[in-house]
């Protein structure tokens, strides 16, 4: 077994989740109207279990808890972890994450059977710690948290705040950025959990986000380049 | 249901500005800003040289107001009232700057968007205090759908004029009799530029996302169907049987 995750990572990685996974379903819940994206129902049922002004209570109390926990993580952690994810996921090499990304594609949808027929190559690109898409998700996932949180916090000061106002224009631009890094995530979230927990062949990594630890076949398998460079080092 | 609808004779009006007052301590705004207001116009026709038009939220049909609130703290409601609820407000002000006749504010006790309410808030059931307080009885309030109300037969019997800003393409339902000065307003605004992208993106929000959503239920599905072992045996076969394929075209050609 190879060692993945840090405690510290993968605590902060189900804290996130879970913080993420209710703010955003308690976020949605709270447009109306067009703005609404899921349905009325989706608001209804929310609202009935929270009411109309605990929903909004909860949002902000779980959003402020997140942020607070995330500033103490990256203070303490700074050296150590954020910044070595942070150059890790934006590491890009274009062709190969390209090439990476259409193969992954085409196997989720049609299968590498009929890739082949279509006369293409399904064997994917050695990857390193992460892959093509959880490096793009994972960069995805980061800007709209900050996106999130800095507008978040702005509303969460200011929005009827009568001893410090600030201008209803710069109000107005945060729930749009707000609702905008959220819609993004809403859209990716569903990529990843299912890549990270449901596909097949991904149970070592998922088991991975709780023990730390991965099988020595499997990163040689996913993430060759990866396992390379332990060998290199050890 | 009840339909509620202001009516105001503007003709009567002499400015003495009593409503505005009543509505301020009736509903508690602070002192220096008002739900209602008069409008002054200068006019020869009029004795003492100006018309005045008193107004203040139209409550309109299909309100601009309500559609800028990202959270639904404003709406339509059956009775006719374009209605607020203060807990759900964030104060971001979209409904304040999409309003063409200005009538919204920011409380600035509450942080919350505020307006006429005909009063329903601070005593609910009553006159509204413009109403009641008026010396002239230039307002009338009431039930429109009830044939019996003041309000239904001076509907039926008179002119109903409405005030429309230039442009916005407004549908009040406070309703001036016969004639009113100012016809029409400067033209205001009736949108939030930020929230009001938001909508179209709602909509991307819901097809993209579903789209997605269902694209990996199939996917799940088709995998629960065949392992990803059994795919990766069954394409080490045809690659053999390509390249062994392959070997033998090249011999036949030899
Ligand atoms: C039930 C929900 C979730 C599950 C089951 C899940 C699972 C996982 C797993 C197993 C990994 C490790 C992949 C590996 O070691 O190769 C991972 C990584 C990661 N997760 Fe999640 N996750 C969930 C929710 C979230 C949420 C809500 C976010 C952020 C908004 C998130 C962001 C990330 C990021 C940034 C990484 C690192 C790189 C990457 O894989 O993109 N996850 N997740």
């Amino acid at each position: 077994m190879i060692r993945r995750h840090s405690r510290s990572a993968m605590f902060m990685h189900w804290f996130n989740a879970i913080c993420w996974i209710f703010l955003l379903f308690s976020g949605f819940a709270l447009l109306a109207g067009e703005m609404q994206p899921v349905g009325q129902w989706w608001r209804n049922l929310w609202v009935g279990i929270f009411g109309d002004r605990g929903l909004l209570v909860a949002h902000l109390a779980v959003g402020t808890i997140w942020v607070a926990v995330y500033v103490l993580y990256i203070l303490l952690f700074c050296r150590r972890e954020v910044l070595p994810f942070l150059r890790e996921v934006t590491t890009f090499h274009m062709k190969s994450d390209i090439e990476w990304c259409m193969k992954k594609g085409l196997w989720l949808v049609v299968g590498p059977k009929r890739t082949m027929k279509m006369g293409i190559d399904p064997t994917l690109p050695p990857q390193g710690f992460y892959n093509a898409g959880q490096r793009m998700v994972a960069v995805i996932a980061v800007i709209a948290s900050v996106g999130l949180a800095v507008t978040g916090v702005v509303m969460g000061f200011f929005s009827g705040n009568v001893d410090y106002a600030v201008s209803e224009t710069v109000l107005q631009w945060c729930i749009f950025i707000h609702f905008c890094c959220a819609g993004i995530m809403a859209i990716f979230l569903p990529v990843h959990i299912y890549m990270a927990a449901l596909a097949p062949g991904e149970g070592p990594a998922l088991r991975s986000m709780f023990t730390g630890f991965v099988p020595e076949h499997h990163a040689e398998h996913h993430n060759p380049l990866w396992y390379a460079s332990l060998k290199k080092n050890s | 249901m009840a339909r509620y609808v202001m009516v105001i004779d503007s003709e009567k009006c002499m400015n003495c500005k009593a409503c505005i007052i009543a509505c301020q301590q009736r509903n508690h705004v602070p002192y220096g800003i008002s739900r209602n207001w008069v409008h002054e116009t200068d006019s020869d026709s009029s004795p003492c040289g100006s018309k005045f038009q008193p107004g203040a939220c139209m409550h309109c049909d299909d309100p601009s107001c309500v559609r800028a609130c990202p959270t639904g703290a404003t709406w339509k409601a059956a009775d006719g009232t374009v209605e607020i609820d203060r807990s759900r407000c964030i104060g971001c002000g979209s409904c304040i700057e999409a309003c063409p006749y200005h009538a919204r504010f920011r409380h600035p006790v509450t942080g919350t968007a505020d307006k006429c309410d005909y009063c329903h808030g601070s005593t609910p059931g009553q006159t509204p205090a413009c109403v009641a307080v008026c010396p002239v009885h230039c307002r009338i309030f009431g039930d429109a759908d009830d044939p019996s109300s003041e309000v239904a037969k001076v509907l039926a019997s008179r002119k109903a004029v409405h005030i429309i800003p230039v442009g916005s393409g407004a549908k009040p339902t406070l309703t001036y009799l016969d004639t009113t000065t100012p016809a029409e307003l400067p033209a205001g605004n009736t949108v939030s530029h930020p929230v009001d992208t938001m909508r179209p993106l709602a909509k991307g929000v819901t097809w993209v996302g579903g789209l997605v959503l269902a694209a990996l239920t199939g996917t799940f599905v088709r995998q629960l169907v065949k392992s990803s072992e059994k795919e990766d045996e069954e394409i080490a076969a045809e690659k053999k049987a390509a390249s062994s394929a392959d070997k033998h075209e090249k011999e036949d050609n030899a």
